[in-house]
C-alpha cells in the first residue's frame, strides 16, 4: 500500500503512515472543520492493511497535543483497532508521547485501560 | 453618552469576573481566531498550562456546539447558514469559567435536561465510563457529532458545570451551560 504523508495544518495532525515498515505516526493538534472527513479515509487505509497482517510487527506512536471530542472518537477506535490486530497475531505496540501531567497523559492512560493483547508505552516529552 | 453606553456594558461584564465575551452568529473561523485570542490572553496572565488548555478545550466544543445545533439562525443548510450564540470566557474567585448561551427548540430542552442533569451527577470515573461508552456507541439520533461534546466539557470543568434554561415563546428556550475549571 501506498504511504501516506500528510502535513500538520493549525487545525488537523501530521500524517506519516509506512504500510511496508508497519510503522505509524500522529502528531498535532486535531480540531478540524470535518473530522470524519479527515480520518474516514486514513481510518479505511488502516482498517485494509491491518486485516492482511499476520505475525507482524506494528508500531503506531501518537504525540497529540489536542484534539476535540469528534476526534476522540477516532483515536479511541485506532486503539480498538489496533487492539483487535493484536489479538489476531500480531505484535502491536502504542507509544504515546506527550508532556508529564498534561492532560494529554490521563487521555492516553483512560484510551489504554481495555488493552489486553496490543502494549502502550507512555513516553514523556519533557 | 456613546462612551458611557459602552463602559456601562464593560462594567457590566467586568463585575460578573468576564474577561472576554463574543455575541453573534459563530463561524469556524471566529472559533480559530477567538479561540487563539483566549490562549494567548491566558499565556501572557501566567494561567497555569493545564488549566489554558481546558478553558481552550471547553471554549472549542462550546462553538462548535452553537455552529451545530444553535435554534436561532439565519440561511439554509444546503448553501450556507450561521448560528448565533453568546460565549463568555473569565475568572470568580480565581476559578475559571467558560460559559455559553444559545437558543434551542422546545422540544429538545427536556432530552438536554436529562442528559445534562446525568453528566453533572457523575463523578470522575462516572464520566469517563460515560465518555468511552458515548465515544464508541452510535451517533445519537439529531446530533451531527461525536454527541460527547457536553461529556467533554465536563471532564475538563474541575470545578463542575452548570445550566439553565429559560423560556422565550411556545417555540424557543434559551439554554446556557457554564463550566467552572
Amino acid at each position: 500500500m501506498e504511504n501516506i504523508k500528510i502535513p500538520a495544518e493549525e487545525r488537523s495532525l501530521e500524517v506519516d503512515f509506512d504500510f511496508a515498515a508497519n510503522t505509524f505516526s500522529l502528531s498535532g493538534r486535531s480540531f478540524p472543520e470535518n473530522v470524519p472527513e479527515f480520518f474516514g479515509p486514513l481510518v479505511d487505509k488502516l482498517k485494509e492493511h491491518f486485516a492482511t497482517q499476520k505475525g507482524a510487527r506494528i508500531v503506531f506512536s501518537f504525540s497529540l497535543v489536542y484534539f476535540n471530542s469528534p476526534s476522540a472518537k477516532y483515536v479511541l477506535g485506532l486503539f480498538d483497532l489496533l487492539e483487535r490486530t493484536a489479538e489476531a497475531g500480531n505484535e502491536v505496540k502504542i507509544l504515546w508521547a506527550c508532556e508529564k501531567d498534561d492532560d494529554m497523559q490521563e487521555m492516553g492512560e483512560d484510551m489504554a485501560e481495555d488493552l489486553e493483547s496490543a502494549t502502550f508505552e507512555l513516553r514523556f516529552l519533557n | 453618552m456613546l462612551a458611557s453606553e459602552m463602559f456601562d456594558l464593560r462594567d457590566t461584564l467586568g463585575q460578573q469576573g468576564i474577561t472576554f465575551c463574543y455575541s453573534g452568529y459563530m463561524t469556524e473561523g471566529i472559533l480559530l481566531g477567538i479561540g487563539n485570542a483566549i490562549k494567548t490572553q491566558m499565556q501572557l496572565g501566567d494561567a497555569d498550562a493545564k488549566v489554558t488548555k481546558g478553558v481552550f478545550a471547553v471554549f472549542v466544543e462550546q462553538v462548535q456546539n452553537v455552529i451545530r445545533y444553535s435554534a436561532e439562525k439565519i440561511g439554509n443548510e444546503d448553501s450556507s447558514e450561521l448560528r448565533y450564540g453568546i460565549l463568555t470566557v473569565g475568572s470568580k474567585d480565581d476559578v475559571p469559567f467558560v460559559a455559553c448561551g444559545n437558543m434551542i427548540e422546545t422540544k429538545d430542552a427536556e432530552r438536554l435536561r436529562d442528559s445534562l442533569t446525568h453528566i453533572k451527577g457523575l463523578d470522575r470515573d462516572g464520566l469517563k465510563a460515560l465518555w468511552k461508552e458515548t465515544l464508541r456507541g452510535e451517533t445519537p439520533e439529531g446530533s451531527k457529532g461525536a454527541g460527547v461534546g457536553f461529556i467533554d466539557i465536563a471532564r475538563n470543568a474541575r470545578h463542575g458545570i452548570d445550566f439553565d434554561f429559560r423560556k422565550v415563546d411556545d417555540a424557543y428556550v434559551f439554554f446556557t451551560l457554564k463550566a467552572l475549571l
